[in-house]
């Protein structure tokens, strides 16, 4: 087998090969990333739920919870570039609608900062409602703009 | 000859049998609508029927025990090719249809007891014993259960159709008045259910359910 031969027969699915890897690998792969950041918050809801629900909350467990959907909220709104929403379950909504889509991202980075500072006022009573209302608006978003409930 | 009545199921079983018909639509229809409060109570009293389901297939009366209407796949086919009932009850087909129906049951409460709904707000009274994301798989799981339960329930429901229009037997009656109507001449086999041994049952159903409902926590 010539070397010619060879080179060629490696070289394609090398290339190929590559090419999948760059776009698995992509960081800027916007529908990956969300999800993502998306079960980071989920999560941190879950954390936040689970220390309300045992009576006698963790305040430092529960700041980093409350940072992190916080955070990762002010990140959300960016990921959903026009056209992403194939093959995930980001309804077309979001983009036909995208102001009412906008203003509840924008909701959510408000309530979660709330949580944050109400979390590290220390009041439970406080805490569970501020965190009752960030819930409100994942669950409102998801009815509206994401696909399967 | 006079006809004579014979008991086909007896009470605890019929009660099973139509609470669990009422529980599973108000679970489909609370958890469609994500009435998770109302869902968490359906499925626990379906996690309490399970359990008194099981220990009544050991204890209950003799149309319902396991070991009377669980039968070998030789059994099944005999049945098939028309070789006809000795007794009252389950048929050795109708046999596996009940399993099946309570192992599909029995995984679709566990898989609930596990699901993490998608914004973290609501959850199985277990949830806290997993990740987020085991509780998001667990969820799942939950949703393709029910898929294959409403394929059973189907399968259920023609087959009792079948024998009501094309065998002209009724088996709804039965499984309400507890039942038949039977020109035999022999005397009525009794089925030997026991009220204390009921009691029993709904205390150890009572006392598993609350404990997991309390998350293993007592
Ligand atoms: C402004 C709208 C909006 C808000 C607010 C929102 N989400 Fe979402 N969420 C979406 C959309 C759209 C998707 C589907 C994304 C996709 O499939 O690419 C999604 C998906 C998810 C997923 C599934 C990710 C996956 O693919 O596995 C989780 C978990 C989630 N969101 C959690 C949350 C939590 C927790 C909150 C609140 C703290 C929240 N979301 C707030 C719009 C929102
Ligand atoms: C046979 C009994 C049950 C039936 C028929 C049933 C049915 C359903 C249905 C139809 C849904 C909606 C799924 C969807 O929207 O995709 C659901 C969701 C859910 N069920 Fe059940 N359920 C049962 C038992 C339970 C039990 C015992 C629990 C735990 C207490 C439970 C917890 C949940 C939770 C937490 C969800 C929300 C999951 C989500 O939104 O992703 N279920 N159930």
């Amino acid at each position: 087998m010539s070397i010619y031969r060879t080179t060629r027969r490696i070289a394609l699915p090398l290339a190929v090969l590559t090419l999948a890897g760059a776009v698995v690998a992509a960081p800027s792969d916007p529908k990956a990333t969300r999800q993502a950041s998306f079960k980071k918050m989920g999560a941190a809801m879950k954390v936040l739920k689970e220390q309300l629900a045992g009576g006698s909350p963790a305040k430092p467990g529960m700041l980093a919870a409350a940072q992190t959907v916080a955070a990762t909220a002010r990140q959300q709104g960016a990921l959903f570039p026009a056209g992403s929403g194939a093959g995930t379950d980001a309804l077309p909504a979001i983009w036909t609608q995208k102001a009412t889509f906008d203003a509840q991202m924008a909701k959510l980075v408000a309530e979660s900062g709330k949580l944050v500072t109400v979390v590290n006022g220390g009041n439970v009573d406080a805490i569970g409602a501020q965190f009752k209302v960030v819930g409100g608006t994942c669950a409102g978003c998801h009815k509206q703009f994401r696909a399967d409930n | 000859m006079k006809p004579i009545i014979q008991p086909v199921w007896d009470l605890p079983l019929r009660l099973f049998h139509w609470l669990l018909v009422g529980l599973i639509a108000f679970s489909w229809w609370s958890g469609e609508n994500h009435e998770m409060e109302w869902h968490r109570w359906s499925g626990y009293a379906i996690l309490f029927l399970l359990v008194f389901r099981l220990y009544w297939g050991l204890a209950g009366g003799r149309t319902a025990r396991f070991s009377r209407f669980v039968r070998g796949p030789r059994a099944a086919l005999a049945y098939l090719r028309g070789s006809g009932e000795a007794d009252v009850g389950h048929n050795p087909l109708g046999g596996w249809s009940v399993v099946s129906m309570l192992a599909i049951l029995i995984a679709m409460v566990m898989a609930g007891l596990f699901a993490v709904d998608v914004d973290g707000l609501e959850s199985g009274p277990l949830a806290d014993y997993v990740s987020f994301d085991a509780g998001r798989w667990a969820s799942d799981v939950h949703s393709l259960i029910f898929n294959l339960l409403m394929g059973l329930i189907v399968l259920h429901i023609a087959a009792i159709l079948f024998y009501l229009l094309a065998r002209r037997r009724n088996l709804i009656g039965p499984m309400i008045t507890g039942s038949v109507k039977a020109v035999d001449g022999a005397a009525a086999v009794p089925l030997r259910a026991s009220v204390w041994r009921a009691l029993t049952g709904l205390l150890i159903a009572a006392a598993i359910t609350y404990f997991v409902s309390k998350g293993l926590h007592l």
